[in-house]
């Protein structure tokens, strides 16, 4: 599989029409806009017919979704959730407070911007998006899978110092695993 | 205002007769509100548990008087016959602040006092888990103190996003769009201060 931009072959463009139309997205609410995900889900708003349905373990997921504020002790968990995810994989950020801090930008506890220490591929805008929004995110990030530029994960491999140095200033007491893939 | 022979005045009479240092009133229908010495305040609270009604605790709650120098612990209790709500208030030195634990009393006063302990630093003896409870490795002063600086706090360590050049102030916007002035007490946030 090439993310060489150029040279765009009939397997490309088959693969990322299968990866788009399956979207499984990690159970994992980080905040509060995990409120808005049931009702995207359930009938009123179907999103399963974009292919999105949930999964259970990093292991099995696509997307990641950073629903919300991140405080710090979350982020060391979803630092540890992103890493085990497999390639490819996508980060969405869901509301404000992922994109300049949101409701909670004076907090002591919880980070301002997200893109700093995971790679973002859509930011979603609201406080909460309303369903319609969530869908329309999707749709955005389905139309990057098919040009080719979600390389999030790609991203994270070639500056994984710049993440970490990141990361690690504002988790004081790091005792995390080193991936050296 | 409320009746001569209402309950709560019967309460305000019967705390009156026993514990007469205790400043009490009534605030309004159903809440009594009770202020009394530190030292007075366990006595009354197992008073008020064993031989009055006022079995459950509800809420223990911790107030900052930075310029008294002071800390104000708030302790609500509920009674489920008569309906009320009584709140002792008492006052701890801010220098060196201690109290005792009540978990003997109630167990459900442990946990609220980790809280009180992890954001406010009051020492509570006799309670046997207090230490890291919400924030995970956390160096510094109790972040709830009036002292504590959380804007200052968290522009130094967390990245902040530059706001956008055309970025327009919300509250000069509106007092635009109705014609009326921006207030003085909100006169100091309409200014975009992140760059500093």
């Amino acid at each position: 599989m090439t993310y060489d931009k150029n040279s765009k072959k009939i397997v490309d463009i088959i693969q990322s029409f299968a990866r788009k139309h399956s979207l499984w997205i990690l159970g994992y609410g980080t905040g509060c806009g995990a409120i808005e995900i049931p009702p995207t889900m359930t009938s009123r708003y179907d999103g399963e017919r974009f292919g999105l349905r949930g999964a259970a373990t990093p292991r099995q997921a696509d997307v990641l979704l950073i629903t919300g504020y991140l405080a710090t002790k979350t982020l060391k968990r979803v630092i540890r959730s992103y890493e085990q995810m497999q390639s490819p994989k996508y980060v969405i950020g869901f509301g404000s407070c992922t994109i300049n801090g949101g409701m909670y930008w004076d907090s002591y506890n919880t980070i301002n911007a997200l893109a700093q220490y995971l790679p973002v591929d859509v930011f979603i805008n609201g406080c909460m998006p309303r369903p319609e929004s969530v869908i329309s995110g999707f749709i955005e990030l389905q139309k990057l899978i098919a040009e080719g530029r979600a390389d999030g994960a790609e991203k994270y491999q070639k500056n994984l110092e710049w993440y970490r140095e990141n990361q690690k200033k504002v988790i004081h007491n790091w005792k995390m695993p080193d991936y050296n893939w | 205002m409320q009746k001569k022979d209402c309950i709560e005045n019967t309460c305000v009479e019967r705390i009156q007769k026993i514990f007469q240092t205790a400043e009490v009133e009534i605030q309004r229908d159903k809440r009594v509100v009770v202020k009394m010495r530190l030292d007075l305040v366990p006595p009354f609270l197992a008073y008020a548990k064993d031989y009055w009604n006022f079995k459950h605790l509800a809420h223990i709650s911790c107030v900052d008087w930075l310029e008294e120098n002071e800390f104000e612990l708030v302790y609500m209790l509920w009674s489920y016959e008569t309906n009320i709500m009584l709140m002792i208030k008492s006052r701890v030195d801010r220098s060196k602040p201690e109290f005792v634990t009540l978990s003997h009393i109630w167990p459900q006063a442990e946990t609220y006092e980790r809280e009180i302990h992890e954001m406010y630093g009051i020492d509570f003896e006799g309670n046997d888990r207090l230490g890291e409870f919400i924030l995970e490795d956390w160096e510094g002063i109790p972040p709830m103190r009036r002292d504590f600086n959380t804007i200052k706090y968290s522009q130094e360590n967390f990245y902040q996003r530059p706001g956008r050049e055309d970025a327009q102030s919300v509250r000069e916007t509106i007092s635009k769009h109705s014609g009326e002035e921006v207030p003085d007490f909100a006169k100091e946030f309409s200014i975009r201060r992140i760059e500093e």
